[in-house]
C-alpha cells in the first residue's frame, strides 16, 4: 500500500457482498443468520465484514420485517411543518397494531409535501399515511411513478428526436473531447452538488489520467436535509442526466458509467432506467455504439441508505461493496476513485447542465444568470413557505425573490432565517435575505450555496431548536469513522438537547459547543463532521448579531 | 559514479521549521519522525497501514482543515505545523471527547493491569485525565456493555476508542478476520462475527488484539497469577514450547509467586512477535498441583504389571471426570515415594542386569521432541554410548519419519531446504495435508498474509479447515489419494510442457522413470481416484508448472500413511523437475510438529543415526563417535518407535527407558501399546506429571517443565533458539540433563558437563551442520543452520542453490505408484476415521489440559462429523456416539462440522477418556515405519442413552 493509500481496515478484496445481501434479503423479506453464515462460507468472506454491511446500511434487516413500514421524517423542513405533531398523532393511532413498524428517519427529500412519510416503498405527506396503511393491507403498495410532466426551461431540445445531439456530435467525432471541455471552462459551470468545483476542470483532469480503467459516477444520492431538485430532474428530464453521463464517459475514456442513487427513490431510477433502454434503442448505449467500436455500459446502482453516502468517496467504498466510511484525502476520485481507477463524479444537475451548454452555447449559459452570475439554477424551497417545491430561476436570484416565487412565506409571517444551501449551510437572517444566490455572495455573507436548498423559517420558529435538529440529524447520518464527528456530534447533541429540555436558549449555550465546532471542523475526515455543528453556531451569532444590533 | 538513489523522487517540506527531504510518497508523521519529531497517535502503529480515524496526529498543512500525519503523504514545498496553539488545542478536544465515555481511571482495565492505556498517557498529558470526574466535563455517552465472553480476554466496548487497532491485528498480521465494525455513528463499536459474544465467536484467541488495544477496551484475563506492570515483573526471553514453529516471546514473571502473568510475542526474523492461543495462554501447566515432586517407586503388590486407571485400561465412557487427565488417586497408590538416590540406583541395578542377561539390543529409550538438543543429545548417547543399543527413537517417527526418509533418499538431508517466512517470495505455494492453522497457527498467519500479497495458495487436504478459506485453488481429495493426484499434477506438468528442462538435466536423476510412471495418471484417471475434477489437477498443475517461484508445505496428512514416503516422494519430485529449489520462495518444507523435532532429530534421537544423520552402520561414522565418546558402538541400527513396542510384546525389548513420552495415548493402536508396556520387565518414566504411560512404570523420576529449565531448540526453519527458565522447580524435580548423567554414571558411563551450553558445544563439535553456532552467539532471537558467520549473519535460509548434499550432487527422482490406504471402508465400517490435533490442544494434553485456558476453550473430546452424515445416522449436535474400528471403541460427544468430507470423521487425540488411537491402525509405512494415523475404517453409532 501507498503512503497516502489508507489501510483496507476491514475492507475485503474481491466483489462486492451488497448484491448477495440484496438478494438474500429479497427472497426472504430480511436476512436469516443461517443465509448470512453460507454467504460467508459460499464467498469465503469473513463474517464480521457482513456484519459491518448489514449494521451500516438501513436498508437491510435483521429481524423480520412487521407487514406494513411507516417511516415519518424527522428533520428541519418537515419539523417546521409540525412533524413532530403529526408522528404524535400516527404513534397514538397505531400504538397498539402489531403489523405496523413505526419509526422515525432521515429526510426523505419529499420536502415539497412536508412532513413527508413513507408507507412501504411509497412516499406520501404524512397525512395520507393512514390512506395508504388501509390500502397496502389489501393490496400491495409499490413505490408509484415519477415524474411532474413539467417543461423546464433549460431542456434545449424542443423535440424529443433532437435528444442526444452533442453526444453523437461527440461519437461522430465532430466535436472534440477537448472542444467539449473548453466550453465547459468557458461557461464557468461549477458543481452542483455542493462543493462547486469547476466542471471543466474537473473533467479535463480525469481525462488527462493515464489509467486504460475510468469511471463515470453520476451522484443521485440526494439526502441532504431540505434537498429535492435533483429527484425532479430524473422524473422530467433524464435524458439530460444521461447524455451528460455518456459525454462524460465519452471525453474521460471511461467504459462504464453509474448512476448512484438512495433507494426511496424508486419512481426517478425507474424513469432513468426507461430512457436508459430508450438510449440503448438508439444504439447510444451498450457495446459499440453507433458502430464506433466503442463501449458506453451504464447501469443503476441503489444506495442501500445512508446521507453519507453522498460524499463522494463513502458512496465509492460503498460500491466497492465496504461500510459506506470516507476516505482520507487526498487522493482524490479524480485520480483514486472507484476500485482505485480514475472516476469523474458529478451531480444529477451538473451532468443535466451539460447537454444544454453544449447546445446552446457557453454564452448563452452565461446569459442565463442574474446579478452578475451564470446559468440557470435548481432550487428546492421548503420549510415555512407557501408553495414549497423546485424551482429553476436564473443563478443570482436573490433568496427574497426566490422565496417570493415559491408564493411568500408561509402565513403572511416574516422571513425569520434561512438555511440558503441546505442542512449543512449557516443560518443567514433577516439582514442577509437580498444576498444573491451565488455561490461567492453566500459564501461572503457567511453561508453556501450549498445542495441547492433553501429552507424557509418564519418568525416565531426556534432557532436554536431548529440547528439542533439539523445537527442531529449530523450526529443520527455520521459514519462514525473518525473521533471528532462520532463522538463530537453525540456529545454536542446531549448538551444542546439539555439546553432546550430545560428551556434554556442561545445564552444558555456554554462555550464547549465552540470548542467542539473547532475541532471538528479542523479535525473531521469528510464535510460531515466539519460542518456539523456550523449551522448551531451559525444561530448563536446571529442571535448575538442580533442583540448587538 | 552513478547512483541508483538518484532514481528515487523526493520531496522537500517544512515541518516545524526544520527542512526534510524525503522520497515521495512518505507520509507526514514518518518524514517527522526522521527529523526528530514525535506526534502523538492512538491509531497508527506502524506494523499496520494507517486509517487516520483517531485524528490525534493532525497537524496544520496549510490547508483549510487540518491533515492527519499517519496518512497524509508529503507535497514538495509543504509547511508542516505539528503542535501550533491550535493543533494542540484540537488535540486536547478530542482526548477529552474520548476521555468523556471511558471507565474511571481507578477502574480502568488497563490501567489497573499493565498501565500501559496510551489513551491515559495523552490525557495526563492535556491534563483531562478526570474529565468525567470534572463539573463540566463532556457528558457521557450511554454506558456500553462488557463482554467477558472469552476465556482469555476480556472486552469492555465502553473503554473502546474505535482506533481499529484490534481490526488490522486480527486481520493484517493474524489474518484470522474476526473483528469489524458494526452499528454506524455513535452507536458503532467493534463486534465478533456477526456481533457474537467473543467467546462464541470464531476467534482463535491468539490476543494479538490484546497486543494492539491501546486502551482497557481489550486485555488478557489473568491465567494464574495477577496481571501487573512490567516494572513490577522479571521479563525472561525464551522460545514457546508448544509447536515447531518456535515463536520468540518474552515471559513476564511474577517472581513472588513462582508464576508467569503473562506472555508477549518477541521480534525475532521468524513469528515477528506473533504468537498463538497455546503460545499466549497456555504457560501454567508447570504451576499444576499435580506435578511429580518426589521419584516415585512402583509398591511390591502393585505388581504383576498392568494399568492402575478405568481409562487406560479401556473402560473409560468417553465423558468427561473432574481433572480430566490421570486420576491421581486411581494411580498413586501403587506407588512409594523414594530418594533421588534410591530410584537412580535402582535404575541402574535394573539396566546393568536386563544388558547383562538379555544383551544391550533387549534396552530401549524414548526420548522426546519438546526436549532440548541437550537432553536429546546426552539421552541418545547415554542409550549408544552407555545401554549399548541403538534402540534410541522418539516421536519424530509419529510424525515426519516418512518425510525424511523421503528428503534423505531424494535430496540427501531432511531439513527443510527454506523458511516459513520464505512464502512471501513465492508466486505459488502447495498446502499440502497440513491444517496448519490449528497445528501452526502463527506459520500459517505468513501464509493467509502471503496469499493476500499475491502469492496463488493451493491448498490439497480431505478436511477443509479454516486455512482452505484462504485458498486460491482448494483441492477436497480423498482420504489416501495424495500419491495419484500429485502424479496427476506431474502428468500434466509434463504434458503441458512446464518441466524445467535444464534443471533437470543438471541436477536430477530419473526424469525418465518418474515420467513413464506419471504417464499413466492422466487427470482424468487421477481425478477418479482422488474425487477431484480433472479440471482443477490441470488448474494445479498450470499454477505450479508456470510459477517463477514454488513452494511446497507438508504436515501429518502427507506423512501419516502407509504411503507417507511414497506421498513425500511425489513432493519432491513435483519441485525438483519445475526447478523449484534452491532460490527465494522455492523449495521444500515439511512443517515440524514439536518445539524441536527438529534439534531432536538433528542431535541422533533416530536408531539408524548419530547425530547431524551419520548412519551408525557406516564404520567411518561409527569410529567418528567412538573416538568422540570414547566407548565402542553397536553397528546395528536400532528398532524404531512403533517396532520397539512389537519387540515388547515378544519380550526382545525388555528394559525401557522413556523421557517426556506418553506413548499410551500419542502411538497407534493403544491396546497393543498397552499389552507391550505390561509386558517389559522394567519401565522408568521420566516426566513432569503422571502420564497414562507412568501406569506402567517401575520407577517414575519427577523432571524439570520446559519453563524451569536452560536449552537449545531448533524450530522448523532450522533455527537454534535458547529457552530459558522462567520458574523455580517444585519440590525435588530435577533438571533433565543433570538425571540423565546421574544414570550414565550408574551405568558405567561417565559424563561431565558444567552446563547445557557445554553440551552444546560437545554436540556441536560432532554436528558439521550445526558448525560455529555457540550459545554466545545465538542472539536475541537464534541463529538458522548451516551458518558460516553467526556473528554477522542471521544464517542460511535457502539451501540447496548449487546442488545436493546426495552421493552423486543430484536429486533423486523416485517415482510411486498409488496404493491405497491399508484399511478401506467397507459396509461393516463403513466411515474413514482421521485424526490430528486441535488448535487448542497438544499431543496427549499432558500440559495443555493443564493449562487453565487451552482447557477451558476445548474442554471435551469430540468426533468431528459431515452434518449430513450426523444426520443419516440420527446423530444431532452435542449427542454422543460409539466410534468402533476393528481394534477397539469409545464413546465420544458428536459435533457437526461442514470442513469434513462425506464418510469421513475426525478425532482429535487429545483425550483419554475419548483416545482416538485406541481406534488407529498401527500398520506401518515400509520406508518410514511411521504408523497410518490419518486412516482407519470405523463405524459410527449412537451411544445407548445412560446417566452420564
Amino acid at each position: 500500500v501507498s503512503a497516502g493509500v489508507e489501510a483496507r481496515a476491514g475492507r475485503f478484496a474481491g466483489p462486492s457482498l451488497i448484491p448477495e445481501l440484496v438478494a438474500i434479503q429479497a427472497a426472504h423479506g430480511w436476512l436469516p443468520r443461517e443465509e448470512l453464515e453460507a454467504l460467508a462460507i459460499r464467498t469465503k468472506r469473513p463474517l464480521y465484514e457482513i456484519q459491518g454491511l448489514i449494521s451500516f446500511y438501513p436498508h437491510f434487516a435483521t429481524e423480520p420485517p412487521k407487514p406494513v413500514k411507516v417511516a415519518v421524517c424527522r428533520d428541519l423542513s418537515c419539523w417546521l411543518r409540525g412533524g413532530d405533531a403529526q408522528m404524535r398523532t400516527i404513534a397514538a393511532r397505531y400504538q397498539a397494531d402489531d403489523d405496523i413498524d413505526l419509526h422515525q428517519v432521515s429526510c426523505l427529500g419529499r420536502c415539497d409535501i412536508a412532513p413527508a412519510a413513507m408507507v412501504n416503498a411509497r412516499a406520501c405527506a404524512a397525512v395520507n399515511v393512514e390512506g395508504l396503511v388501509k390500502r397496502v393491507r389489501s393490496k400491495p403498495l409499490d413505490h408509484g411513478v415519477a415524474g411532474t410532466g413539467r417543461r423546464w426551461p433549460n431542456d434545449p431540445y424542443e423535440d424529443r428526436a433532437d435528444r442526444y445531439a452533442s453526444l453523437r456530435a461527440a461519437l461522430g467525432g465532430e466535436l472534440s473531447g477537448d472542444a467539449i471541455v473548453a466550453t465547459l471552462e468557458e461557461s464557468g459551470l461549477r458543481g452542483m452538488g455542493g462543493a462547486g468545483f469547476p466542471t471543466g476542470r474537473k473533467w479535463r483532469l480525469v481525462a488527462a489520467e493515464p489509467s486504460e480503467t475510468k469511471y463515470v459516477i453520476c451522484n443521485a444520492d440526494e439526502s441532504e436535509v431540505g434537498t429535492f431538485k435533483d429527484r425532479e430532474i430524473l422524473a422530467d428530464q433524464p435524458h439530460l442526466v444521461l447524455e451528460g453521463l455518456l459525454l462524460g464517459m465519452v471525453v474521460t475514456g471511461a467504459r462504464e458509467g453509474w448512476l448512484f442513487i438512495r433507494h426511496e427513490y424508486g419512481p426517478e431510477a425507474d424513469a432513468f432506467r426507461a430512457e436508459l433502454e430508450r438510449a440503448r434503442g438508439l444504439g447510444l448505449v451498450g457495446t459499440d455504439v453507433l458502430g464506433t467500436g466503442r463501449d458506453l455500459l451504464v447501469d443503476v446502482f441503489v444506495s442501500p441508505g445512508g446521507y453519507i453516502l453522498g460524499e463522494e468517496t463513502a458512496l465509492l467504498e460503498c460500491m466497492e461493496g465496504h461500510r459506506g466510511e470516507p476516505r482520507n484525502k487526498p487522493p482524490y476520485p479524480g485520480t483514486y476513485g472507484l476500485w482505485g481507477k480514475p472516476t469523474l463524479m458529478n451531480n444529477v444537475e451538473t451532468l443535466a447542465d451539460i447537454p444544454v451548454i453544449l447546445r446552446r452555447g457557453a454564452a448563452w449559459w452565461q446569459a442565463q444568470g442574474t446579478n452578475g452570475c451564470a446559468g440557470l439554477k435548481f432550487i428546492g424551497v421548503s420549510g415555512n413557505v407557501e408553495k414549497p417545491g423546485v424551482y429553476c430561476v436564473p443563478l443570482g436570484t436573490s433568496i427574497r425573490d426566490l422565496i417570493a416565487t415559491a408564493g411568500g412565506p408561509l402565513d403572511g409571517k416574516e422571513t425569520a432565517a434561512v438555511q440558503p444551501g441546505g442542512a449543512s449551510s449557516n443560518f443567514l437572517g433577516q439582514a442577509d435575505l437580498d444576498t444573491p444566490l451565488d455561490f461567492t455572495a453566500l459564501t461572503d455573507a457567511g453561508s453556501m450555496l450549498g445542495s441547492g436548498a433553501v429552507i424557509v423559517m418564519t418568525e416565531g420558529t426556534d432557532l436554536l431548536a431548529a440547528a439542533t435538529n439539523v445537527l442531529r440529524f449530523f450526529r443520527n447520518e455520521s459514519c462514525g469513522k473518525c473521533v471528532p464527528c462520532r463522538a463530537g456530534t453525540d456529545k454536542a447533541v446531549t448538551i444542546l438537547e439539555a439546553v432546550l429540555a430545560s428551556g434554556g436558549g442561545i445564552a444558555d449555550v456554554d462555550g464547549s459547543i465552540a470548542e467542539l465546532e473547532e475541532a471538528m471542523r479542523l479535525t473531521s475526515i469528510c464535510g460531515l463532521g466539519q460542518v456539523a455543528l456550523g449551522p448551531v453556531m451559525s444561530v448563536i451569532k446571529l442571535a448575538r448579531s442580533d442583540g448587538a444590533g | 559514479m552513478a547512483t541508483i538513489v538518484a532514481d528515487v523522487k523526493t520531496v522537500t517540506l517544512t515541518i516545524d521549521g526544520r527542512r526534510v527531504t524525503v522520497p515521495e510518497g512518505t507520509t507526514i508523521l514518518s518524514a517527522a519522525t526522521l527529523a526528530g519529531i514525535a506526534i502523538p497517535v492512538l491509531c497508527h502503529d506502524e506494523r499496520y497501514d494507517p486509517v487516520g480515524v483517531c485524528r490525534m496526529c493532525v497537524v496544520d498543512a496549510g490547508s483549510r482543515v487540518y491533515a492527519a500525519a499517519c496518512v497524509r503523504p508529503c507535497d514538495d514545498g509543504m509547511e508542516v505545523a505539528t503542535a501550533s496553539d491550535s493543533v494542540e488545542r484540537q488535540r486536547r478536544t478530542l482526548t477529552r471527547l474520548l476521555m468523556a465515555d471511558q471507565p474511571a481511571p481507578a477502574e480502568d482495565p488497563k490501567q489497573t493491569t499493565t498501565a500501559d492505556n496510551e489513551l491515559h498517557a495523552l490525557a495526563i498529558r492535556y491534563g483531562v485525565l478526570d474529565e468525567r470526574a470534572t463539573p463540566d466535563g463532556l457528558p457521557c455517552g450511554v454506558p456500553r456493555p462488557a463482554d467477558g465472553s472469552s476465556h482469555v480476554i476480556a472486552v469492555d466496548h465502553s473503554a473502546c476508542i474505535m482506533c481499529d487497532r484490534c481490526i488490522r491485528a486480527c486481520d493484517d498480521i493474524q489474518n484470522n478476520d474476526v473483528i469489524g465494525r458494526t452499528g454506524k455513528g455513535h452507536t458503532a463499536q467493534i463486534a465478533f462475527d456477526l456481533d457474537d459474544p467473543m467467546g462464541e465467536s470464531s476467534c482463535v484467541s491468539c490476543g494479538e488484539c490484546v497486543a494492539a488495544c491501546p486502551t482497557g477496551a481489550l486485555v488478557n484475563k489473568p491465567i494464574s497469577a495477577p496481571i501487573r506492570p512490567r516494572t513490577e515483573l522479571k521479563q525472561v526471553d525464551s522460545v514457546c514450547p508448544y509447536c515447531g514453529v518456535g515463536c520468540a516471546l518474552t515471559f513476564h514473571v511474577d517472581e513472588d509467586r513462582n508464576k508467569i502473568a503473562y506472555a508477549e510475542g518477541r521480534e525475532s526474523p521468524g513469528n515477528q512477535a506473533r504468537l498463538c492461543v497455546k503460545g499466549r495462554y497456555g504457560f501454567d501447566y508447570a504451576q499444576s498441583p499435580e506435578r511429580l515432586t518426589v521419584p516415585l517407586i512402583r509398591r511390591k503388590e502393585a505388581y504383576p504389571k498392568g494399568p492402575l486407571s478405568a481409562d487406560v485400561r479401556g473402560e473409560g465412557r468417553g465423558r468427561r471426570k473432574p481433572g480430566g487427565l490421570v486420576d491421581y488417586a486411581e494411580v498413586l497408590p501403587a506407588f512409594r515415594e523414594a530418594s533421588w538416590d534410591e530410584a537412580l540406583d535402582l535404575v541402574g541395578q535394573k539396566v546393568r542386569a536386563i544388558k547383562d542377561t538379555h544383551g544391550a539390543d533387549a534396552l530401549a529409550g524414548f526420548g522426546s521432541a519438546k526436549c532440548s538438543n541437550e537432553e536429546a543429545y546426552l539421552f541418545q548417547k547415554l542409550v549408544r554410548a552407555g545401554f549399548g543399543t541403538n534402540n534410541v527413537d522418539h516421536c519424530t517417527r509419529l510424525c515426519h519419519a516418512s518425510s525424511v526418509a523421503a528428503l534423505l533418499e531424494g535430496i540427501g538431508s531432511g531439513a527443510v531446504s527454506t523458511t516459513y517466512a520464505d512464502i512471501r517470495n513465492a508466486d505459488v505455494a502447495i498446502l499440502a495435508g497440513t491444517n496448519t492453522t490449528a497445528n501452526h497457527p502463527v506459520a500459517s498467519s505468513f501464509f493467509k498474509e502471503a496469499r493476500r500479497k499475491g502469492t496463488t495458495l493451493i491448498v490439497v487436504d480431505p478436511r477443509r479447515e479454516r486455512v482452505a478459506d484462504h485458498a486460491d485453488i482448494f483441492c477436497q481429495i480423498k482420504p489416501g489419494t495424495d500419491v495419484a493426484f500429485y502424479n496427476g499434477v506431474m502428468h500434466e506438468v509434463i504434458r503441458q510442457g512446464l518441466v524445467d528442462q535444464e534443471y533437470v538435466a543438471a541436477t536430477t536423476t530419473g526424469y525418465e522413470e518418474l515420467a513413464t510412471l506419471v504417464a499413466a495418471y492422466a487427470p482424468e484417471r487421477a481425478g477418479q481416484i482422488a474425487g477431484v475434477d480433472p479440471e482443477l489437477i490441470r488448474r494445479v498443475a498450470r499454477a505450479w508448472g508456470e510459477a517463477g517461484a514454488g513452494i511446497i508445505f507438508w504436515g501429518m496428512g502427507i506423512s501419516q500413511h502407509t504411503t507417507g514416503t511414497d506421498n513425500a516422494r511425489c513432493l519432491i519430485a513435483l519441485c525438483a523437475i519445475t526447478g523449484n529449489v534452491g532460490r527465494p520462495g522455492t523449495g521444500l518444507h515439511p512443517l515440524r510438529g514439536q518445539n524441536n523435532v527438529q534439534g531432536a532429530s538433528d542431535a541422533g534421537l533416530i536408531p539408524m543415526m548419530y547425530p547431524d544423520y551419520q548412519r551408525v552402520d557406516n564404520p567411518a561414522h561409527q569410529a567418528t563417535f567412538e573416538t568422540a565418546w570414547g566407548v565402542p558402538l553397536s553397528p546395528t541400527p536400532g528398532l524404531t518407535v512403533t517396532e520397539i513396542i512389537g519387540a515388547a510384546l515378544t519380550k526382545d525389548v525388555r528394559g525401557m527407558y522413556m523421557l517426556g513420552e506418553n506413548p499410551f495415548l500419542s502411538d497407534p493402536n493403544v491396546n497393543k501399546v498397552r499389552k507391550a508396556l505390561s509386558a517389559l520387565d522394567f519401565l522408568v518414566v521420566q516426566d513432569i506429571f503422571l502420564t497414562e504411560t507412568a501406569e506402567f512404570a517401575d520407577v517414575v523420576l519427577p523432571a524439570s517443565s520446559y519453563l524451569e529449565k536452560t536449552g537449545t531448540f531448533t524450530n522448523t526453519d532450522r533455527r537454534v533458539q535458547i529457552g530459558r527458565p522462567a520458574l523455580e522447580m517444585p519440590g525435588q524435580a530435577r533438571l533433565d540433563w543433570q538425571i540423565i548423567l546421574e544414570i550414565a554414571r550408574r551405568v558405567g558411563l561417565d559424563m561431565h558437563y558444567d552446563s547445557p551450553a557445554d553440551v552444546f558445544d560437545e554436540m556441536v563439535a560432532v554436528a558439521p551442520s550445526y558448525a560455529n553456532l555457540r550459545y554466545d552467539n545465538l542472539g536475541a532471537s537464534g541463529k538458522l543452520w548451516p551458518n558460516p558467520d553467526p556473528e554477522h549473519s542471521d544464517g542460511t535460509v535457502v539451501l540447496f542453490g548449487d546442488g545436493f548434499p546426495t552421493a552423486d550432487g543430484r536429486a533423486k527422482l523416485v517415482p510411486a505408484e498409488w496404493l491405497p490406504a491399508d484399511e478401506l471402508p467397507d459396509q461393516e465400517y463403513p466411515f474413514v476415521l482421521n485424526t490430528g490435533r486441535l488448535l487448542e490442544h497438544w499431543h496427549t494434553g499432558s500440559m495443555t489440559r493443564r493449562s487453565f485456558a487451552l482447557d477451558a476453550i476445548a474442554p471435551r473430546a469430540q468426533v468431528y462429523l459431515h452434518p449430513q452424515d450426523a444426520a443419516e445416522l440420527g446423530l444431532g449436535d452435542g449427542d454422543f456416539a460409539v466410534v468402533a474400528s476393528r481394534r477397539g471403541q469409545i464413546e465420544i460427544e458428536v459435533r457437526h462440522s461442514h470442513r469434513e468430507t462425506r464418510g469421513s470423521c475426525f478425532i482429535p487425540f487429545h483425550f483419554r477418556e475419548a483416545a482416538a488411537n485406541l481406534l488407529t491402525n498401527d500398520k506401518i509405512d515400509p520406508f518410514g515405519k511411521i504408523p497410518e494415523f490419518k486412516f482407519c475404517a470405523v463405524k459410527i453409532a449412537a451411544a445407548s442413552v445412560t446417566a452420564a
